[in-house]
């Protein structure tokens, strides 16, 4: 649901997590991002810093300057200054990374998961196309590409993007691994719940695989310039477009990658209006899928 | 002032107070020193700012030598250390030589313990801080705790030999491996049922060995939720202490299935579980001491009383509690 009023709770004596709804609804990421921004442009005194989430945001907040109950007021009427959800507009890039659909190393990773944990474990591009009703897994590649997704959260690792896909007719589910994998290669695409996300880095993890980018999302030597200064290219309300590329052309990128010569492809212009992006999906068919 | 690592000890890190601040947003911890109590007071031992970066030692500290003269000065965890030959007290500034070494051994009292060097560490500065993220292979001198081997600069100071920390303002480390831990009920207090709180804050809750600078897991009764946790939305995930993905406070008591984790300072930023309760800041120093096997009995404070005891604390972190 969605809650009337947003709920405020305390979590020690330095953080305040405010939950607009219980839901996964990118109205209410829209209204966490819309706080957060306005956090940014007329701080609170004492507000150190904000984490938006999918329906949720948490602040952190310095005791000394500002008390729970005066934080909680202040930040109230904000919210109601910002009024519904509709009028907020934020600066949003768009980057395009090119994305090997189905690639052999996805594949090696499952198999070796099937090999030693779970032998009954179902491919995963096939099983995540069963369970949303998808003829094929080449459908599924192009209801999975044919859409911008949203960076509603980063987190669990430093730049891991959770990534939303904003066309309703490209929203696909999967469950996650149990029990998890013990390794994921770098780079590697993959669906738990709701959302897509990128493995910064190789680790342990729980969501399905389906592809793989050679475009790196972290970047501990600061070698590319878009990352300015930081160690991980993406940030809460950036949007990436997965384009799909053959084999060729993936191993091309991810040899620039190596010699550093590799430019991000990143469109930096465009604010995104969540008025005018509710106003599309309402002319959409939602029947269809790609 | 510079000094040469001989051996690296168990995870020795540089560290500054409060670390990497304004990234949550992105998922970066703050990192930092998890006992800033001993470590804020070392600093001001040798003459320093509170939070300059000094050394967090692990279980097993290292070994030094000096390279310059210089001041120094221990606190936190003992970790039996000598100069050259001589046993070197803590909580007192001293003065080192070129050539000395400084050892430390496995820590007799506590887990960590800690080391400042008048004037600071100097490491390059990475978002804001030089505080080492070794997970991530983030900050210090190359992302990674120290290794033998490498030199590590230490800027100019003023520091000077013979200070003290006054009887009463160092914290006291346990030796009886049972520790009171605050904790502040919330965020998700609502999902767990009245006997599940009784039996949080009864329970002797053990230190897991699979605690890190992540987060430290405890072994304790099982949990028992409110209606809530059960009746809800499929993306809220199929176990009871699933909720959809949500912004983690640092400290927070993280509900991993039916096992609790305190996210700490080299925590994940969110994630998809409960936290029905939160270790505020005042008690972080008790972890960083806690060891494997000591038991956390949990006390409840409110919001504002464990703002007054982060109030006191930062009292006790200065200039007023050296003599």
């Amino acid at each position: 649901m969605i809650y009337p009023q947003p709920k405020f709770s305390p979590g020690g004596d330095r953080y305040m997590l405010i939950e607009f709804g219980d839901e996964m609804n990118l109205d209410l990421n829209f209204k966490g991002q819309g706080l957060a921004a306005a956090l940014a442009d007329g701080p609170i005194d004492g507000v150190i810093e904000t984490a938006p989430c999918f329906a949720n945001i948490l602040i952190h907040y310095e005791p000394e300057v500002i008390g729970y109950d005066d934080l909680k007021a202040e930040v109230s009427r904000l919210i109601e200054a910002l009024g519904p959800s509709d009028d907020i507009e934020m600066d949003s890039r768009l980057f395009y990374f090119p994305t090997l659909y189905l690639d052999p190393w996805s594949k090696e990773c499952i198999d070796d998961y099937r090999a030693k944990i779970n032998p009954s474990k179902e491919q995963d591009p096939e099983f995540v196309a069963r369970i949303n009703g998808l003829t094929d897994v080449q459908q599924f590649v192009r209801v999975h590409s044919g859409t911008e997704y949203w960076a509603a959260s980063l987190g669990f690792w430093p730049g891991l993007a959770f990534l939303m896909p904003l066309d309703p007719r490209c929203r696909l589910t999967a469950p996650k691994y149990n029990p998890p994998r013990t390794w994921t290669p770098q780079g590697t695409l993959s669906m738990g719940g709701m959302s897509t996300a990128i493995y910064p880095v190789a680790s342990p993890g729980g969501y399905q695989l389906f592809g793989r980018t050679p475009v790196p999302i972290w970047d501990r030597e600061r070698r590319f310039e878009e990352f300015e200064g930081d160690l991980c290219i993406f940030r809460p309300g950036d949007r990436l477009k997965f384009v799909p590329c053959s084999m060729e052309e993936y191993l091309e990128v991810e040899r620039k990658v190596a010699d550093g010569s590799y430019k991000y492809n990143i469109v930096d212009y465009q604010r995104f209006s969540v008025k005018n992006y509710k106003r599309w999906v309402s002319k959409l068919d939602l029947s269809v899928r790609f | 002032m510079m000094f040469e690592v001989i051996k690296a000890g168990l995870e020795t890190a540089i560290q500054d107070w409060p670390g990497r601040i304004g990234y949550w947003n992105k998922g970066f911890p703050p990192s930092g020193p998890m006992d800033s109590w001993s470590f804020r007071l070392a600093n001001l031992l040798v003459g320093n700012a509170p939070g300059v970066p000094g050394l967090e030692c692990q279980f097993i500290g290292p070994t030094l030598r000096f390279l310059a003269d210089g001041i120094i000065a221990l606190t936190g965890g003992d970790m039996q250390a000598k100069l050259d030959d001589q046993p070197c007290p803590q909580w007192q500034s001293l003065a080192v030589q070129a050539g000395q070494v400084l050892t430390l051994s496995f820590a007799k009292t506590g887990a960590r313990g800690y080391i400042a060097f008048a004037g600071g560490i100097d490491a390059p500065l990475l978002m804001g801080s030089r505080s080492t993220f070794h997970k991530a292979g983030v900050g210090g001198l190359d992302g990674y705790a120290l290794k033998a081997g490498q030199s590590v600069a230490v800027l100019p100071g003023q520091g000077r030999p013979g200070r003290r920390v006054k009887d009463g303002a160092r914290p006291t480390i346990r030796t009886d491996k049972r520790w009171e831990v605050e904790a502040v009920a919330g965020p998700n207090d609502d999902w767990i049922d009245a006997e599940g709180h009784a039996r949080f804050l009864s329970a002797d809750w053990k230190v897991s060995s699979k605690s890190d600078r992540t987060g430290f897991r405890l072994e304790g009764p099982q949990w028992t939720f409110t209606a809530r946790a059960y009746n809800k939305l499929p993306e809220h995930g199929s176990e009871p202490a699933n909720i959809l993905d949500q912004g983690y406070p640092l400290g927070a008591i993280n509900l991993a299935g039916q096992t609790p984790i305190i996210l700490v300072n080299d925590g994940p930023s969110m994630g998809g579980f409960i936290n029905p309760y939160t270790v505020p800041s005042c008690a972080f120093w008790k972890l960083a001491q806690a060891r494997p096997g000591d038991v956390l009995n949990f006390k409840a404070v409110s919001v504002a009383e464990a703002q007054a005891q982060a109030r006191a604390l930062k009292q006790v972190c200065s200039e007023a509690s050296i003599e």
